[in-house]
């Protein structure tokens, strides 16, 4: 190393910064022979590909540690979040322009094909009001049906446009999907409009109610064609709530699922805005 | 002028013809081609009343009080200004906004803006952008006031230094006579000035006793220089009746008028000339992360967000504070050690010195003439030199040694000055020339007090020493009060005391001077000579009562009495004797790669004696003339090739060209200056740089501070030093030891191996820091490490590590090995970056990554369903996101589960961190020869640990710092890398041989193992059979050192293969370690 630099030191100064990048004499390239390239190259290569490997096996390794149908923390998701369908937070449409809400209808008919009685003719009947436990025996489990026609108005099947066209709009409520939860008490569906005096609501299943028997659910492995619980809302709007932006709250009501959590909007609970347009 | 005369200072001082006077200076702009022209002073042409009336004041009676005051009002304080200094706003500012601050600050604004478009855009903008910012701003602002104390802190050593001692002078004022501070001192001003003062301005004599004075440090001429009222020439410079700021009266007596003051005195004009010699500016290097995001095809927003998620990722935030830490500590613990460096950079640069070019006076010896030897009863006696006087004592019983030293304590005129009694008779200070002090302090040492001695033999007669005579003689009474006789007592050059001399004294006896003891004599004072020392010879005589009576009449002038056939006594040579600790220094140095060159104004063989003495010629190294005498042949017969040492006098030095001068620089590994002037001195440093070396260079005088300015490293003497050198020196040795610098060279190499670790250590977490940005926009994974979370690391658990790795002690060869190449070994190379980087930064990283998934896989999201997820992910409308058990998860649910994510991210950064602190600790040494001594490194250990488990853990840190505590099994799951990282150590040794073999066997199986072992416990059984590993074969390796290498066989050591053959001279390309400097 230091005879190549005398050397280019004795004969040239001018090319000096050149041969930094490529030195002729030597047949350095920035700084390194090609054989010298090779070689480094070579060992990040196998150093690399070991570490990848190392990787690989330690990632598969951990896998192998992992229950297919359970999850090993489930500390995390402890209470169940509450969305609604359509899937829009802000439901603005035109009663009047039927393309105007096409999303919204289309939207939630794909949504209710899997609750379709067509889809449900495995399901075995539970007993209403009462966990459906089966903690022991086979690992696949059985699904309590839920019949589109309990939405009834909204199920969409009598109004396929879900009231959006008379300016009284279906929203389906559901609550996550939570692995082993059980809630206590009833659980029911109530909404409330923060406005002077109060919107009509019709709720179906009635009451809101959400039957014990869909608990507990037992993963995706085990529970492949689970139907989850819905609770459609009609909003029983009339002329005075026309083009006005309503904020409608749901919350979770009667068990010890939290719907008050100050940093979680959406736990146990949800706010969405509909204004229709006349 | 003798041979120090500098022509550039005779063609600054033509005279001022247009009698401007230097007071319209004042205030001006300084011009320098102005200054560099003229000294304007005329006074030493006027006559004392001349210059009376110029400046207002009496020649008998001084200035007045008044006047005093309206002309120190009016010109200002008697000191040299010194050189302009950046204002304190100006240094903070660029301790603000330099080097990486700047792309913080960029972060910080991108932050803000990022945070008002949000706000003006959405109805509820997401706080993150703003309290980045906020964190970034206050992370900015608070390591540039770190950084900016620290500087303040070291530079205010060097002013608390400067201040330590005040001059005073005797001024005097309305005829009475005060001390004031040297400062308060005006033009007009009477002044009295003794030999040992400095001269507190530049002084016209009005009138002068035996005044010599010392302008060395102005002109560099060593010889003293009598002073007196008359104009004897008409330069400036070398008349006599100028004295000059700053030089030293050696000796007698003088009164003055003080002519100019302070910058403007001639030293002031000089030192504003040197000043003006500009220093290299420090580049920072240029750190362009920008574009990156830009280019990635993002939302201009989105881009921000990742353009400052990489800047913070990218900067190492806490390198800055950490590296001017570890400058200060090594600072301060080398003023400890008596070398204060003035600019921290120059600590670093000491480290690689390559070449130092010592003064010999004061530096390499104690600076205080002593009596190394002494000739009597035609023996040599050996006196002791020691600072400490630990050596050996000579026989003191003879008579002849009696008589020797009755001669030496008479006839000298040296004493003690006053007040000193509890004060160790070598450390006295003494009124008298060197020789006469040290026959002086011998003398005290061994015959006890001689003031006692002179009051019992009363001098009656004295004729002092003069060039002509050569010798100097005194009468004294005996000590006997009965005889009535007068001693007469005579030291001079030897030759000329013989030749006064008809008779010796041997044993006591007075016996004729044959031609035997001529030659006798002729010998010893050859060998005395030879060895470098000034021989003095002494002789004495008991006048004949008859001849001389009591009360007779000695006339001094018209010598009235017999001054030959006297009785020879002996002779006594003096020496300035090595200091005790140079000659292991040299050694040091030697073995540490470094050249030392002596650079002396002193005899040729005087210097090639004291370059013996210290080692500098070692033992059995010849010069040309040595070899010459040797085999008895001319000095042109002999190969210069065949001398490894040379003497080389600096009349010759002004004849040899440049390639000559280079031609010595490289062929002699130990020369020696002599005879040379501070002028030469530059010509000897540019030199030594001409041929690659990093040259440090010493000196005191003014006349050195070119050779200072222009050395890599220049060093002024603390205590004989003149201001002006000091000012352009980087580093100042206190007690002016050339031990000093060599302490000096070892804390620079180490501060430069210690910052590198350091370095190493910090850069090495930027790879896990920016691996995941990259991954979270390139392969849509949900963000694994957020930009608080990498805050919390390199401003957090990463600072006190890095700092502790200032306080590593040495590497065993820190002073075995070469210097360093500066260019091709700098502190940030291609291997540091390479092995931080591309190799322990990348398993860490590998580690994060693995504690990201099983976070995330164990809350039930497969790496698999990972990829491609981050939009809806992110999607604040989204919270029924399904996992792949199932489970719909809420946007803040999974927003924790990610937090949970950065801070296993984090914490296995920590703990990976753990193993590069070990890794980092050591660059040559194993770390069971190192040992773990460092207590800070082990406090910064469990100081990183409790803060990581503190911010993860503590009740609150979710909603702050959005850190999520990690349950305990996932968090024994961390450590998985840090057996691959140790192992990555355990490669690198070099002096273990079979034994790091089997070591290498074992650790590389348990990695292995741990793969296997993963599980529940896999954690806390890997790091298990890990440390029982490393201690087991640890003791091994020491026990079976001596064995032979060789056990290099399965295929899992293709990599070691590599680097075993590098250690055997194999040129190895592979950058497998932080080691450097080897080839």
């Amino acid at each position: 190393m230091a005879s190549t630099e005398d050397k280019a030191a004795n004969k040239e100064n001018v090319s000096s910064w050149k041969d930094s990048i490529y030195n002729p004499r030597t047949g350095e390239l920035l700084g390194r022979t090609a054989s010298s390239w090779a070689l480094i190259l070579l060992f990040y290569l196998v150093f690399y590909c070991f570490l990848a490997g190392m990787f690989a096996l330690t990632m598969w390794v951990m896998l192998l540690t992992l229950d297919d149908y359970v999850p090993r923390y489930r500390d995390r998701v402890p209470e169940p979040g509450l969305v609604i369908r359509p899937n829009s937070l802000d439901i603005t449409f035109n009663k009047s322009d039927s393309k105007n809400y096409r999303t919204y209808v289309n939207h939630l008919e794909s949504f209710l094909q899997r609750y379709n009685d067509s889809m449900q003719e495995n399901n075995a009947d539970c007993i209403p009001g009462e966990y459906y436990m089966q903690d022991g025996g086979e690992m696949t489990k059985k699904v309590c049906p839920f019949r589109r026609t309990s939405l009834s108005l909204c199920s969409g099947l009598s109004d396929t446009d879900f009231g959006y066209q008379e300016g009284k709009p279906c929203v389906l409520l559901k609550m996550n999907r939570i692995i082993g939860l059980k809630p206590i008490g009833d659980p029911y569906i109530n909404c409330t409009v923060k406005k002077d005096h109060p919107v009509q609501m019709h709720y179906f299943p009635s009451e809101g109610r959400i039957d014990k028997m869909y608990f507990p659910y037992y993963g995706k492995k085990a529970h492949e064609n689970y139907m989850q619980p819905l609770v459609a809302v009609k909003l029983l709007l009339t002329k005075e709530d026309y083009n006005k932006e309503l904020a409608v709250e749901c919350r979770v009501e009667g068990t010890n699922l939290r719907n008050n959590d100050e940093r979680d909007k959406f736990l146990g609970r949800v706010t969405f805005r509909v204004k229709v347009v006349e | 002028m003798g041979y120090g005369k500098s022509d550039s200072y005779r063609v600054a001082t033509t005279q001022d013809k247009d009698d401007r006077s230097p007071k319209k200076k004042k205030g001006g702009t300084k011009d320098m081609d102005d200054l560099k022209k003229e000294v304007p002073i005329t006074e030493h042409k006027m006559s004392v009343e001349e210059v009376c009336r110029k400046f207002q004041t009496d020649v008998v009676q001084g200035l007045t009080n008044a006047k005093a005051a309206e002309f120190l009002l009016r010109d200002g304080p008697n000191a040299l200004t010194p050189p302009p200094t950046t204002p304190e706003w100006v240094k903070f500012c660029r301790q603000l906004f330099g080097g990486f601050s700047i792309l913080l600050w960029t972060g910080a604004i991108l932050c803000f803006l990022a945070y008002a478009i949000q706000a003006a855009t959405e109805d509820e903008p997401a706080g993150d952008n703003l309290y980045l910012g906020i964190v970034l701003t206050a992370v900015v602002v608070i390591t540039g006031c770190f950084s900016y104390f620290q500087e303040a802190k070291s530079s205010k050593i060097m002013e608390s230094f400067k201040n330590m001692v005040p001059q005073q002078a005797l001024v005097i004022r309305e005829g009475e006579k005060v001390q004031i501070n040297a400062e308060e001192v005006v033009a007009g001003d009477l002044i009295e000035v003794k030999g040992g003062d400095r001269i507190p301005a530049d002084i016209r004599v009005t009138s002068a006793h035996g005044c010599k004075v010392d302008n060395s440090s102005l002109t560099g001429e060593s010889e003293p220089q009598s002073r007196s009222p008359d104009c004897t020439h008409d330069n400036p410079l070398e008349t006599r009746n100028i004295a000059f700021f700053s030089t030293n009266c050696v000796e007698g007596t003088a009164r003055g008028i003080v002519i100019c003051t302070g910058d403007r005195t001639v030293m002031g004009r000089i030192a504003t000339l040197t000043s003006g010699l500009e220093t290299g500016v420090a580049v920072f290097l240029g750190v362009t992360f920008f574009i990156l995001a830009i280019i990635l095809g993002y939302t201009w927003l989105e881009a921000v967000i990742f353009l400052i998620g990489i800047i913070v990722a990218n900067v190492p935030e806490g390198l800055l504070a950490t590296v001017t830490v570890c400058l200060t500590l090594t600072a301060k613990r080398m003023a400890k050690k008596n070398c204060l460096v003035k600019n921290l950079e120059a600590v670093e640069t000491l480290g690689s010195t390559s070449t130092i070019c010592s003064d010999k006076t004061g530096t390499l010896t104690q600076n205080r003439m002593t009596v190394a030897h002494m000739w009597f009863d035609n023996q040599i006696h050996e006196a002791d030199t020691t600072e400490d006087q630990s050596g050996a004592a000579f026989d003191k019983s003879s008579v002849t040694w009696l008589s020797l030293s009755r001669v030496a304590a008479l006839c000298n005129r040296a004493q003690f000055k006053a007040g000193q009694d509890s004060v160790s008779i070598l450390k006295r200070d003494v009124a008298g020339d060197a020789s006469e002090s040290a026959l002086l302090k011998c003398i005290e040492l061994s015959c006890g007090s001689v003031r006692m001695m002179r009051d019992r033999n009363k001098k009656v007669a004295e004729i002092p020493f003069n060039s002509t005579n050569k010798y100097q003689l005194s009468i004294h009474e005996t000590e006997d009060p009965n005889d009535n006789r007068y001693l007469l007592v005579m030291k001079g050059a030897p030759e000329r005391i013989l030749d006064r001399c008809s008779t010796i004294m041997l044993q006591g006896k007075e016996q004729p001077m044959d031609e035997e003891m001529k030659e006798a004599f002729q010998n010893a004072y050859m060998e005395l000579g030879g060895l470098g020392e000034r021989v003095l010879g002494f002789c004495h005589l008991l006048l004949p009562e008859d001849q001389y009576p009591k009360g007779f009449a000695f006339d001094t002038d018209d010598v009235n009495f017999q001054t030959d056939n006297l009785c020879f006594v002996g002779l006594m040579s003096m020496i300035d004797p090595p200091r005790a600790a140079v000659p292991d220094a040299v050694g040091k140095c030697r073995s540490a790669g470094i050249k030392v060159i002596m650079v002396t104004g002193d005899h040729p063989i005087t210097a090639k004696a004291i370059a013996k003495g210290v080692g500098i010629i070692s033992e059995g190294n010849e010069t040309v003339e040595d070899i010459a005498a040797r085999l008895n042949i001319p000095v042109s017969q002999v190969n210069p090739r065949d001398a490894k040492a040379c003497v080389i006098h600096g009349s010759d030095l002004k004849d040899l060209s440049q390639d000559q001068m280079d031609d010595i620089l490289r062929n002699h590994t130990e020369i020696v200056f002599a005879r040379t002037s501070p002028q030469q001195k530059l010509i000897i440093v540019e030199g030594c740089q001409r041929l690659g070396a990093i040259v440090a260079v010493t000196g005191d005088g003014v006349n050195d501070s070119p050779a200072l300015k222009k050395a890599d490293i220049g060093v002024a003497m603390g205590i004989s030093g003149s201001d002006v050198s000091k000012q352009a020196a980087d580093m100042i040795l206190l007690d002016d030891n050339f031990a000093s610098i060599v302490t000096g060279v070892e804390e620079g190499r180490l501060i430069f191996d210690n910052l590198k670790k350091s370095i190493a250590y910090t850069l090495t977490s930027n790879i896990p820091e920016i691996t995941p940005f990259l991954f979270f926009i390139i392969v849509n994974i949900p963000l694994p490490l957020g930009t608080i979370t990498i805050l919390c690391i390199d401003l957090g658990t990463d600072m006190v590590p890095a700092i502790s790795l200032a306080y590593e002690a040495a590497e065993s060869d820190i002073m075995k090995r070469q210097p360093r190449n500066p260019s091709r070994d700098k502190l940030v190379n291609e291997r540091l970056i390479s092995i931080a980087y591309g190799q322990i930064g990348m398993i860490q990283a590998l580690g994060g990554f693995f504690a990201y998934f099983v976070i995330l896989a164990e809350n039930g999201f497969l790496p698999s369903q990972l990829v491609g997820i981050r939009l809806n992910w992110d999607d604040r409308s989204l919270n029924d996101l399904e996992d792949s058990y199932g489970q719909q998860w809420t946007y803040e649910q999974r927003k924790i589960v990610e937090f949970t994510c950065h801070t296993a991210f984090f914490v296995s950064i920590v703990v990976v961190q753990w193993a590069d602190l070990i890794i980092c600790k050591t660059r040559r040494n194993s770390v069971f020869q190192q040992g773990m001594k460092n207590k800070i490194l082990i406090f910064g250990l469990f100081e990183e640990t409790a803060l990581a488990a503190f911010l993860s853990y503590c009740p609150g840190m979710d909603v702050a710092l959005r850190m999520y505590p990690l349950n305990e099994l996932t968090a024994v799951r961390l450590p998985h890398p840090t057996p691959l990282l140790a192992t990555l150590r355990i490669i690198e040794y070099r002096s273990l041989a079979f034994a790091a073999v089997c070591k290498r066997v074992l650790l590389w199986t348990s990695v292995c193992l741990t793969g296997a072992l993963q599980g529940h416990r896999y954690g806390n059984l890997s790091m298990g059979s890990f440390r029982c590993a490393v201690t087991e074969h640890g003791s091994q390796g020491s026990r079976e050192k001596g064995d032979k290498r060789g056990l290099v066989s399965a295929a899992v050591f293709g990599i070691l293969e590599t680097e075993e053959r590098s250690h055997k001279g194999w040129k190895c390309p592979i950058p497998l370690c932080i080691q450097t400097g080897a080839e």
